[in-house]
């Protein structure tokens, strides 16, 4: 008995009753045969189709994740480009920035220097000119004591000079010079 | 003190010299007062204060002026301090003095001296002034040692001086 008629039997046939206990009676193995091409024909008419279309669609999937990937590959090595040419950026920037800095350092110094010069001379000049200032006010100054400490001599010498007779002749030149005009 | 009441106050120490008959030696006398009130601080201070008593200011005018001057003019000094008018006493007198002079057609010539002029001196003064000004004039003479030396005549507006003082502060104007 094959296996067929061992189903059949439903497990009570003895395996031992079997003409072969591998190959079946040929009529079965023709008729099995062919529903074997039957059923094979079927899959290949109705599940091929599905098949494929599921191997093109895994083929897609697998190609779009390569592709995916690729992107990502292609991706990254942009950004690392553009992270490099950024780091390079900066680089440039630090330079451009510290040569505005140094030369904006270098017009603060300049401009300090300038105004410290300016300032200085400034003050030498006013300086200059306090002191000419102060020398002439000295100057008048002692002229006006000088002065009037001559005119207090003078003052004092007259009173004491100028007797009586003195005295009389002013008093006598002046009637004749006031008599004298008209 | 108004112009109005120094006016008033002068025309009447004017009238009761001229009603008394001297006020030729009056007028001198107060015009030498004045010039003495106006150089003595320490004269004018005792005159003028109101802290002391007005007779006791009346008592000075007349310790003052007891044997030196007439009475009229000592009465009429010492009520004019007695009225508490002491400040205004040389205007008064100056006004006084005008009007005795445009009594009798005279203008005042206030003569400062440092020493004092003679009659003849004064005489010839007066004519000399009245030869320069074309008036003829009252003199006054005030012995002024601040003058030093020479004469300063005032005639109305017009000023001739000729002292030493004058001088001296030209040439200390000029140093």
């Amino acid at each position: 008995m094959n296996i067929y008629g061992l189903v059949a039997a439903g497990g009570d046939i003895d395996p031992s009753e079997s003409v072969h206990w591998l190959w079946p009676p040929a009529a079965e193995l023709i008729y099995g045969g062919i529903a074997s091409l039957i059923i094979f024909s079927l899959l290949w008419k109705f599940a091929g189709p599905a098949a494929k279309k599921g191997m093109a669609d895994r083929t897609a999937r697998i190609q779009a994740d390569l592709d995916a990937a690729d992107a990502a590959v292609t991706g990254a090595r942009q950004e690392a480009e553009e992270i490099r040419r950024a780091a390079g950026d900066i680089d440039a920037e630090r330079s451009r920035l510290l040569a505005e800095a140094d030369a904006q350092a270098a017009d603060i110094l300049s401009d300090g220097r300038a105004r410290i010069e300016t300032e200085v001379a400034e003050l030498e000049a006013r300086a200059a000119a306090d002191a000419a200032s102060m020398g002439d006010r000295l100057g008048d100054e002692l002229r006006a004591e000088i002065a009037s400490l001559s005119a207090e001599v003078t003052q004092r010498l007259l009173a004491e000079t100028l007797d009586d007779a003195a005295q009389q002749q002013m008093i006598e030149d002046f009637i004749q010079k006031v008599g004298s005009s008209s | 003190m108004s112009d109005a009441r120094i006016e008033g106050y002068a025309r009447a120490l004017f009238e009761i010299a001229r009603a008394e008959g001297t006020l030729d030696e009056v007028e001198d006398e107060l015009f030498r007062f004045a010039r003495s009130f106006e150089s003595s601080d320490a004269l004018r201070n005792a005159l003028t204060d109101e802290m002391v008593p007005a007779d006791r200011r009346q008592g000075i005018v007349e310790s003052l002026l007891g044997d030196r001057a007439t009475a009229t003019t000592m009465q009429l000094v010492s009520m004019v301090i007695g009225s508490g008018r002491g400040r205004d006493l040389p205007e008064i007198i100056d006004s006084l003095v005008a009007r005795a002079s445009r009594s009798k057609d005279l203008e005042v010539a206030e003569v400062r001296s440092a020493v004092a002029l003679t009659d003849d001196q004064q005489t010839r003064l007066a004519a000399a002034l009245a030869n320069a000004t074309g008036q003829q004039v009252n003199l006054k003479v005030v012995v002024d040692p601040s003058v030093i030396g020479g004469i300063v005549a005032t005639v109305g507006d017009t000023v001739i001086d000729g002292t030493v003082r004058t001088r001296l502060d030209q040439l200390k104007s000029r140093l």
